[in-house]
């Protein structure tokens, strides 16, 4: 396989990085030169573990996306309610909840927890980004942060959907869904906590802001709580859990909130370039790899990328 | 003859039995229950609806104005049978039989009746123009039961007024006069926004009065015609719907917390000056509960509507937000079906089985080796 340019690029970068010695280097530039050049044939060739096969996510992330779980949906479930109060589900879940006298209760301690939750992250993905860049290992491309190559992997991707593309686009640790539902949920909490903390405390608020816009900002957030919340759950029920329990090759589940590990061919197909970050790290992956592309008669020769010696149908 | 005569003499028992009951329960002195005894005592109205003239003494013993003689407030009332009523009673009448024990003078209700007429709700009895369409007295106010959960005073404390007051009657009538008055008797949160909606949330009475105030080139509060439905949805109409007591329903802005029980008789519009609600008295209103309120403060809309004449900003706001949200839903839920067509035609199954979701044939010609 001959890499693209970014993708040499992002291979040399974390060989550098983990300051990989000539002989390791060998390997893993020999392995990938044995490899189909076609990055589909490689990912619906290997063989994954349902629960997830390469560590992706730590401990401390898979706890934060927990409590986003079950702040999101208890707030959801105890607001949601006090608005649309005149719908008819609003009374039997208010109910559920011991009526409004504790529902309000619950989504106020709840709030405090999702604010808590969110600082916890940042903390968490501040002072590991600081460690990385004392340890020399930092690289933005690995990082949630939106680049210019995630417009394009955008277009390209709806290309290949649109079948006017034969393969996805290399895409990285974290894809353009990725981000757009990562910095969507981002804005969301910031409008939630923003406008919850108007309602909680309106005079603190109207004393803060001029008197020509007091009104107008109250009014504002009097719209946005709701429409944010209404918007956040929609998004989440269409998309997010679209994109993680029923997209196929991702029914009934997938397992990396839990246990922290994505699928091999999951990886392969949307995170080819992590992917090659993982094959640097981790030599039982390139073992693993290299076994299941012989047991198929995937590889090719070196010096002839193109043309795998059979089984290429 | 016999026969005649027994029927005669059945008839003039029964009345009397039926006159006894009614006697000792209420001392009918001007002979009204004579005809007002009678349930079918009623008459059809032009505009086709029922009004009865019944009178149950048994309920009527046990009201508030259970002493004042029916010809105090009907005193149009001269000779019986009586003529046809078309004046009513007012509510400013003085009694002539009760008597003020304060003052010695004749009881009435003149001092709310002022501080009403004076009120923006203040009208005439009989009023035949648009007028007719505010409350009277008896909009509010019917002839409530002293305490209705009650069968009666409890024996003992009458047990123990009589000891010194030695009169039960006296003891069991004072007992229900000061027990309804010290017990709270104000109506709660929810009863007073279901008593000001009767009018303020029936949209053709608020469009006669909206029409009336344009031809007539007066102005209307702005909240006038959403009143009801805009305080419906705000916090305070929410959480008061919800049964909460601490949250302000329509009296506690509107009227002033100073004598709760006349001040609410006294309702300004709300570009008054002296309206608890008007711009001069907003801050204070709001300081009753919001104690950090300040101007800013009292700038906010707490009745918020998405009307375009009421709320421009508010307006625009909600309609880009609409707007945002299902462009934002359909993109998603676009992107995801064209995401499971685009994956499918490339051979993905929806499950991973024996290591792999690439089970199916792919229609671009690249399939798992198997």
């Amino acid at each position: 396989m001959q890499l693209s340019k970014h993708a040499r690029d992002v291979l040399e970068t974390s060989m550098q990085q983990n300051k990989i010695d000539d002989a390791e280097k060998k390997e893993i530039e020999e392995l990938i030169s044995v490899l189909p050049q076609d990055r589909v044939v490689i990912y619906k060739n290997v063989v994954s573990n349902p629960i997830g096969d390469i560590y992706r996510y730590n401990i401390h992330i898979r706890i934060q996306h927990m409590l986003t779980f079950v702040t999101f949906l208890t707030l959801a479930f105890t607001g949601l309610p006090i608005y649309f109060f005149e719908a008819f589900w609003a009374e039997p879940f208010n109910s559920l909840m011991g009526g409004v006298n504790v529902s309000r209760v619950i989504h106020r301690t709840i709030a405090a927890v999702m604010i808590f939750s969110m600082l916890y992250h940042i903390l968490t993905i501040t002072l590991g980004s600081v460690a990385r860049i004392k340890l020399g290992i930092f690289d933005i491309r690995r990082t949630i942060i939106p680049l210019f190559k995630d417009i394009r992997d955008f277009k390209d991707d709806i290309l290949y959907f649109a079948g006017r593309l034969n393969e996805r686009p290399e895409m990285d640790k974290f894809n353009y869904k990725q981000k757009i539902h990562y910095f969507a949920a981002a804005f969301g909490n910031l409008v939630m906590i923003i406008s919850g903390s108007s309602f909680l405390f309106p005079a603190f608020w109207a004393s803060i802001l001029p008197e020509s816009m007091a009104s107008h900002f109250q009014e504002l957030m009097r719209l946005s709580h709701p429409h944010e919340a209404l918007l956040a759950l929609l998004v989440i029920a269409f998309w997010h859990w679209y994109n993680v329990h029923l997209a196929p090759g991702r029914f009934p589940m997938q397992w990396t909130f839990l246990t922290g590990k994505i699928t091999r061919e999951h990886q392969i197909e949307e995170h080819f370039l992590e992917y090659l970050r993982n094959l640097v790290e981790d030599p039982e992956e390139r073992e693993h790899l290299l076994d299941m592309m012989e047991s198929r008669e995937l590889l090719t020769e070196i010096g002839d990328e193109a043309n795998p010696k059979s089984g290429d149908s | 003859m016999i026969r005649k005569t027994f029927t005669i003499i059945l008839v003039l028992l029964s009345c009397l039995l039926f006159s006894n009951v009614a006697m000792a329960i209420f001392e009918d002195d001007e002979a009204c229950l004579m005809c007002h005894k009678y349930p079918n005592m009623a008459r059809i109205t032009d505009d086709g609806a029922r009004r009865s003239y019944y009178v149950m003494p048994e309920i009527f013993t046990n009201t508030v104005h259970r002493n004042v003689p029916c010809r105090d407030c009907h005193n149009y009332i001269n000779e019986l049978p009586h003529k046809p009523v078309d004046t009513g009673v007012t509510c400013n009448t003085e009694c002539h039989s009760i008597k003020n024990p304060a003052t010695g003078k004749p009881f009435s209700h003149k001092i709310i009746y002022d501080a009403y007429s004076a009120s923006v709700h203040g009208r005439k009895k009989i009023e035949t123009s648009i007028e007719n369409d505010k409350p009277y007295c008896i909009t509010c106010h019917t002839n409530p039961l002293y305490n209705p959960n009650e069968e009666g005073p409890p024996k003992h404390v009458i047990d123990r007024c009589v000891l010194c007051h030695e009169d039960k009657k006296f003891a069991e009538q004072w007992y229900k006069h000061t027990s309804r008055r010290i017990k709270e008797v104000k109506r709660s949160s929810i009863e007073i926004v279901a008593l000001c909606s009767s009018c303020h949330g029936d949209k053709k009475l608020i469009d006669r009065h909206v029409k009336r105030a344009k031809a007539d080139n007066r102005e209307l509060g702005k909240k006038f015609p959403v009143a009801v439905e805009s305080y419906e949805h705000s916090f305070h109409g929410k959480l008061t719907q919800y049964g909460f007591t601490k949250t302000a329903n329509c009296l506690d802005c509107h009227a002033e917390k100073e004598n709760y029980y006349k001040s609410v008789h006294e309702i300004l519009p709300s570009r008054h000056k002296d309206s608890p609600v008007s711009k001069e008295n907003r801050v204070a209103t709001c300081k009753r509960c919001h104690v950090y309120a300040d101007e800013n403060y009292a700038s906010l809309d707490p009745h918020p509507t998405s009307y375009r004449d009421d709320n421009i900003f508010r307006y625009y706001a909600e309609k880009i937000y609409n707007m945002i949200g299902n462009i934002a839903i359909a993109a998603l839920v676009g992107l995801s079906i064209f995401e499971t067509i685009g994956r499918r035609r490339d051979g993905v199954a929806w499950r991973l089985i024996h290591g792999t979701t690439w089970r199916r044939k792919s229609k671009r010609g690249r399939d798992r080796i198997e």
